[in-house]
């Protein structure tokens, strides 16, 4: 007997992808803590404020209490030079790491993505002029041009849509340089991004397609954006995956050196910058939001990795 | 090939000017100057300044000047400055190579400060890189060899650990470890390059993250060449399992490391001021980030120039590596 037809349902390529991905247990792993770390800096600092009374910046009216406690019921991960309550700073800092995280990794996208599709379409001397500048800002170092970007934009020298964001959330000059941060880094760190959109349109922009595309008349312009760049899309999203931390380590890094994010905000490159003055007599200062930010980046990496082998199986090193 | 390494090292030359000139114009840009510190100053002292270093002047010639003493020129005949190279060609004096004086460290030009920064951060990089060739290798190469066990799984495990954990975070906890609770190593100091105890904390703290990278490539680039032709042509002539892997698989396996050498080795040499922090260490990545802080302009583009002039290089070394390993790639 005939078994009964019955049609084959196909699965698109994300499908795939995400069995592929569900598939590997280190980026289900990581996938879950990043999960949990964004869920946790949105509603932690309420819940925190709620039972223990303690905001971010918090400083206990009590004199006697204005000194770093250690870890206990009231405070888990103890308190800071000032009494503040470094469970309620940590997960601020969160939230602050990563937003810097996620905005600027979105404002390299739009960089790299177009400024590597152009270069990569147009070929030629374009191309040529387009690489070597890329390749010339690889070499000059990228803090210099941080400096300056947020020396240049600080207070009210900040553009307009920054101003405008500032208003939006409420907040005065601390906000304005923490918002001005996440573009600095945006605009220094699409530079691999290009160069990986760009091989890959210019593999892309041979086909059939393309050349259909051409001969309907299509402008250069919808080209580009609408028929190649959709197609780098698995690529550039595992890229960003990646991009992420590299990011928050770099705006650690700058608050490290006191010029990132300045106080009474902070993330968890500047927590842990402030910890490590008082690392022999208050350990936890530094440990709790190093750790934490270490676990994250962890769990980032290991999502980019499972990422990039669900997507993109020939980029797969086995 | 030695036309293509002339060649290369040409290009090195326009290349490096023209990152000293964009980080001129950014050094430029960025407002605030080396002199207006706390408070406002007289306008007549200001201008005194401006003129004695050639502020006034128009921007171009200013860039110019710079362009010449970073280079070469002629040397006037009233001029004493004895920094940098100076040589004469028949009656003209010629002057190389001088990045003039700091303008925060006073009495101190550009060149002095180098010589006595760049062995620091260099024995720090080289060291730490050397490290993580060694503890990167090893961990790759096993892995590739376990691959799928829990060896395998263990060590790329611990080698993502130690690509996130930011370096300032590792290297206070190592001091917390070893120098506070342990008493093994001091916890900052610098007793030259030879002062041993001295240097193996900062070399660790800063090999973590390069040794991570390397076994991680080692491991992809190992997988690749473990199950290529030639590697099955050599087991079948019955070599043994050491001599296959050391002799024939690592040549191949280790491309992906050579070429994250050249910008590693640079980074190191530039990216050294954590650690150069957190342990009190007298380098040259202190001294490039203090330098930009204060607008010290002829110490920010003396840094610059050399590190653009080192990255360049070992580019350049990174592809001539290439050669080396990979009998097919030519340069012509």
């Amino acid at each position: 007997m005939a078994e009964e037809l019955r049609p084959v349902k196909g699965t698109s390529l994300w499908k795939d992808a995400w069995k592929r991905l569900l598939k590997n247990k280190l980026a289900v792993f990581g996938m879950i803590v990043v999960c949990f770390m964004v869920i946790a800096v949105l509603i932690g600092p309420p819940i925190v404020e709620w039972s223990t009374g303690f905001a971010y910046d918090t400083i206990p009216a009590n004199g006697d209490l204005v000194r770093s406690f250690p870890p206990s019921m009231l405070h888990p991960m103890g308190t800071d030079d000032q009494g503040r309550d470094v469970l309620a700073r940590v997960l601020l800092g969160g939230r602050i790491s990563l937003m810097v995280g996620i905005i600027s990794t979105i404002v390299s996208l739009i960089v790299g993505v177009s400024y590597g599709a152009i270069a990569g379409y147009l070929g030629k001397g374009i191309d040529n002029v387009m690489m070597r500048i890329v390749d010339m800002m690889y070499a000059v170092p990228y803090i210099l041009i941080v400096i300056v970007l947020l020396s240049l934009f600080s207070g009210n020298n900040a553009p307009g849509f920054i101003q405008y964001l500032v208003k939006l959330f409420g907040g005065g000059a601390g906000l304005s340089q923490i918002f001005l941060l996440f573009f600095a880094l945006g605009l220094v760190s699409w530079l691999t991004m290009s160069r990986i959109v760009r091989g890959q349109i210019m593999s892309l922009k041979n086909q059939e397609f393309v050349m259909a595309a051409k001969a309907t008349g299509v402008s250069t312009p919808k080209i580009i954006f609408k028929h190649l760049v959709p197609n780098t899309l698995g690529l550039v999203i595992v890229y960003a995956t990646l991009t992420v931390p590299s990011v928050m380590l770099t705006e650690a890094f700058l608050s490290f050196l006191g010029l990132g994010v300045q106080a009474p905000f902070a993330s968890w490159g500047s927590l842990a910058a402030d910890g490590i003055k008082n690392i022999a007599i208050y350990p936890w200062q530094l440990i709790f939001p190093g750790v934490t930010m270490a676990l994250t980046l962890f769990s980032l990496n290991f999502l980019g990795d499972g990422l990039r082998d669900a997507l993109d199986p020939q980029m797969r090193k086995v | 090939m030695l036309r293509f390494i002339l060649k290369r090292l040409l290009i090195i030359i326009p290349m490096a000017l023209i990152v000293v000139s964009v980080t001129w114009a950014l050094v430029r840009f960025a407002p605030g100057t080396f002199y207006s510190s706390e408070k406002q100053l007289p306008a007549a002292v200001e201008a005194n300044i401006r003129k004695k270093y050639g502020l006034d002047k128009p921007l171009i010639e200013q860039y110019l000047m710079m362009m010449g003493n970073i280079t070469c020129r002629t040397k006037a005949a009233d001029e004493t400055t004895t920094t940098g190279l100076q040589f004469s060609i028949g009656s003209a004096n010629f002057k190389c190579f001088d990045f003039g004086d700091s303008l925060k460290y006073e009495g101190q030009s550009v060149n002095e400060i180098l010589w006595r920064t760049v062995p620091v951060s260099a024995t720090l990089g080289i060291l730490a890189y050397l490290l993580a060739l060694a503890i990167g290798i090893t961990a790759g190469t096993i892995a590739a060899l376990r691959q799928n066990t829990a060896i395998d799984y263990s060590s790329m495990a611990i080698s993502m650990l130690g690509i996130s954990m930011p370096n300032f975070v590792l290297g206070p906890i190592l001091v917390l470890i070893f120098s506070l609770y342990l008493y093994w190593f001091p916890p900052a100091r610098w007793d030259g390059v030879l002062g041993v105890s001295n240097l193996v904390l900062p070399v660790l703290t800063l090999s973590a993250v390069y040794a991570a990278y390397i076994a991680r490539l080692t491991r992809a680039g190992m997988l690749e060449v473990l199950r290529s032709d030639y590697i099955r042509t050599a087991r079948a002539k019955g070599l043994s399992e050491w001599h296959v892997v050391t002799r024939h698989a690592l040549r191949g396996g280790l491309m992906p490391v050579i070429s994250f050498t050249g910008p590693a080795l640079a980074q190191l040499l530039a990216g050294t001021v954590v650690v150069e922090k957190i342990f009190a260490l007298p380098g040259m990545g202190n001294v490039f980030i203090q330098s930009i802080f204060n607008r010290d302009e002829p110490l920010t583009l003396g840094v610059v120039a050399f590190l653009s002039i080192i990255t360049l290089l070992f580019n350049l070394l990174v592809d001539i590596g290439y050669a080396f390993l990979d009998p097919r790639i030519r340069y012509d």
